[in-house]
């Protein structure tokens, strides 16, 4: 098949085929009717026409064969990111600095000399919305380079695997790990864990015996998270008393009173910023002034804003594998001031470096399937597995050849400091703990 | 047991919060019988203006004035969605509250972006400490605040002719309204009077210790919801014997 017919038979999704809506003089009910029994239609062609495409790949006139989301001129580059739900403040920073990166590359002739086009769809947090958003842009994009919650991934597992789908979630739990098309980047909760005790030990005074808090959500973020410290206070002779919470609870003074009166010498936090600073708030002000160390989901700089902040920057750490946006690396620096040109006024956080990495991650398996004349979505897959260590400059040096391991496990600590871009700067580069090197991962399959 | 008393009186405090979220539902409810899901995005825009005044005018008047949006807001929409439909059906009402909650969430959290503000209130993070059991000022004064807006309210349930007009209205509307009460006055007080309770519980919902007001706090405003209806369905003041 040429190009040109390719084209014609790759589906644009539902949005072109979309009536407009029947003659004006009819009644608005029945407008709304035609659009719905439209939308389904549409969507039922796109999936068939998905279907379709799937196995038969076709070879476009520079010799690069082709799938999904790849045309002559094109490749099409899924985002399912929330915009409206809880992880809004997130998924702004994440897709705002995801279309910069495809705009770069763009402006750089592209990749495989097509376009890269984001297609980027709002699932609020909601596993409902999140499938409905797969299932449209399913037979469309070749791979997703942002995929935000791993409950929805987690719910999308089976089809991402037989749609051989390349997805990069932004979720870190260890029930991602184990599948080929699903790559987490950086560590996994429980490794960041783990780092975390390792520093409190080596760097804070806690010694053999002493008690260490952690509060952590319900659910696969603050289970995986779980099974880190558990581990790793096992190996330290550390006692843990833990508090689970729901992503409702917004007052941590519960959990405050049950670690004031355990005695515990240190925190860690597996939960969201809110929590994080109601916790900060809390302890502080009943006098505990012991260290905090939370995930790296468990801040965001615009708490720095609020009557938290004093607290938050009293003995606060964060355990990431990613590098922070105030950084002393010259791509990190040139990202933020970048973003910052872009985006005036916008928050500069983690979310940001996270995004553009993820993006550059994506696209150099996309430049490596090129250069070996394969963009379907098995060949995108394999040249991102293949090769040893992958180092863009931003801080994380990965392994992308195994999937039932981290890709690291190496983690920062860092620090809450008001002066700095972002609120955080390194208190610990990035290091692996010999706890963290002889544990193992529970790969989610 | 210092821990035990702790939580007992945060929990009641947060309690007391809740019951003024859930009365608004149900003055509602029994003024219109609608049932109102538009209740959390009232309680966002009454928090909303405190946190954007209170830096100009002070804690106080920004409170007052974010009373007076969220109570003046209620109205509007009981002026301008409710007295206009001419519907059989509460249920079709409630929907159409539904659709007012997007709209107006929508355009709040657009407002609210990112941010987390802070209302300014005067508590701040500061703990009483008495006998060894520690409890956050904002927590007294919401136990405080919340009781003494309830006991008002249903003392004017039961002893002024507005909370008669009520009664009245809730127990036969047609009757009340052959009698001479004007119904269209009490709906509009009551969808007034619940948004200012819900800029009121707004306040307490952000104060310390959560950080602030962000767009996640209308998700908080429903927990009270399942109070409302397991508890709601009949006022507890005053119900006249004969009923």
């Amino acid at each position: 098949m040429t190009s040109t017919g390719r084209t014609r038979h790759t589906p644009t999704g539902p949005a072109p085929s979309f009536p407009t809506g029947p003659a004006p003089s009819r009644a608005a009910r029945r407008t709304v009717a035609a659009a719905v029994a439209a939308a389904m239609l549409a969507a039922l062609g796109a999936a068939c026409s998905g279907k379709a495409n799937d196995g038969s790949g076709s070879t476009a006139g520079d010799g690069v064969k082709m799938g999904p989301g790849v045309t002559a001129d094109k490749i099409r580059v899924g985002i399912a990111t929330d915009l409206t739900g809880v992880y809004a403040p997130l998924g702004k920073s994440l897709t705002q600095a995801q279309r910069m990166y495809f705009e770069e590359v763009n402006a750089a002739g592209g990749v495989c000399g097509r376009r890269i086009e984001p297609v980027v769809r709002d699932h609020g947090y909601d596993v409902q919305r999140a499938m409905a958003a797969y299932s449209e842009m399913q037979s469309s994009v070749v791979g997703i380079a942002q995929f935000i919650g791993s409950p929805m991934v987690t719910a999308l597992k089976g089809r991402i695997t037989s749609d051989k789908m390349f997805v990069l979630p932004n979720a870190w739990a260890t029930t991602l790990l184990g599948n080929r098309y699903i790559q987490v980047t950086g560590t996994t909760y429980d490794i960041d864990m783990v780092n975390a005790l390792d520093f409190l030990t080596k760097e804070k005074g806690i010694g053999k015996g002493a008690k260490i808090g952690h509060v952590y959500f319900e659910g696969d973020y603050g289970e995986s998270a779980l099974n880190g410290s558990k581990y790793a206070a096992r190996r330290l002779g550390l006692t843990l008393v833990e508090q689970k919470i729901k992503a409702s609870d917004n007052d941590m003074t519960a959990q405050v009173s049950a670690f004031k009166s355990a005695g515990v010498d240190a925190i860690l936090m597996s939960a969201g910023p809110r929590q994080s600073a109601s916790l900060a708030g809390v302890a502080r002000a009943k006098g505990m002034t012991v260290p905090i160390v939370a995930s790296n989901s468990g801040f965001s700089p615009q708490l720095l804003q609020t009557p938290a902040a004093p607290a938050l920057l009293k003995d606060f750490y964060l355990a990431s594998a990613g590098a922070p946006i105030g950084a002393d690396l010259a791509p990190v620096r040139r990202l933020a001031d970048a973003y910052g040109r872009k985006y005036p006024g916008q928050p500069r956080d983690n979310a940001v470096v996270n995004g553009y990495t993820n993006a550059l991650i994506f696209t150099s398996a996309l430049k490596k399937a090129c250069q070996a004349k394969d963009l379907t979505r098995e060949g995108v897959i394999t040249a991102h597995r293949s090769g040893g260590v992958y180092d863009d400059g931003y801080g994380t040096p990965m392994e992308f050849g195994h999937y039932d391991r981290p890709a690291t496990r190496k983690t920062y600590i860092l620090r809450t400091d008001a002066k700095a871009l972002g609120g955080l700067a390194v208190q610990r580069g990035a290091e692996e703990s010999p706890e963290a090197k002889g544990y193992r991962v529970p790969a989610g399959g | 047991m210092s821990t035990f008393v702790e939580l007992v009186v945060n929990g009641v405090s947060m309690g007391s919060v809740y019951a003024l979220i859930a009365l608004g539902f149900v003055i509602i409810f029994k003024a219109t019988e609608v049932v109102n899901f538009a209740h959390a995005s009232l309680l966002l825009a009454g928090g909303y203006v405190t946190a954007v005044l209170h830096d100009d005018l002070g804690f106080l008047l920004a409170l007052g004035a974010g009373i007076a949006a969220a109570a003046g807001a209620g109205a509007l929409v009981e002026v301008l969605v409710l007295r206009r439909a001419r519907v059989e059906n509460h249920a079709v009402l409630a929907i159409v509250t539904i659709g007012v909650d997007i709209v107006l969430t929508t355009e709040l959290t657009r407002r609210i972006g990112t941010e987390v503000l802070s209302l300014g209130d005067p508590w701040r993070d500061r703990i009483v400490t008495v006998a060894g059991v520690s409890v956050a000022e904002t927590r007294i004064a919401a136990l405080v605040t919340a009781t003494v807006l309830i006991t008002a309210f249903l003392l004017a349930f039961r002893h002024t002719s507005w909370g008669v007009a009520m009664r009245a209205a809730a127990e036969d509307g047609e009757t009340a309204a052959l009698m001479g009460v004007r119904l269209t006055r009490v709906s509009l007080g009551a969808w007034a009077l619940a948004g200012a309770l819900a800029a009121v519980a707004a306040l307490f919902l952000t104060v310390f210790p959560t950080p602030g007001l962000d767009r996640g706090t209308s998700f908080a405003a429903m927990k009270a919801f399942p109070a409302a209806i397991l508890g709601g369905s009949t006022p507890p003041p005053a119900r006249s014997p004969a009923a």
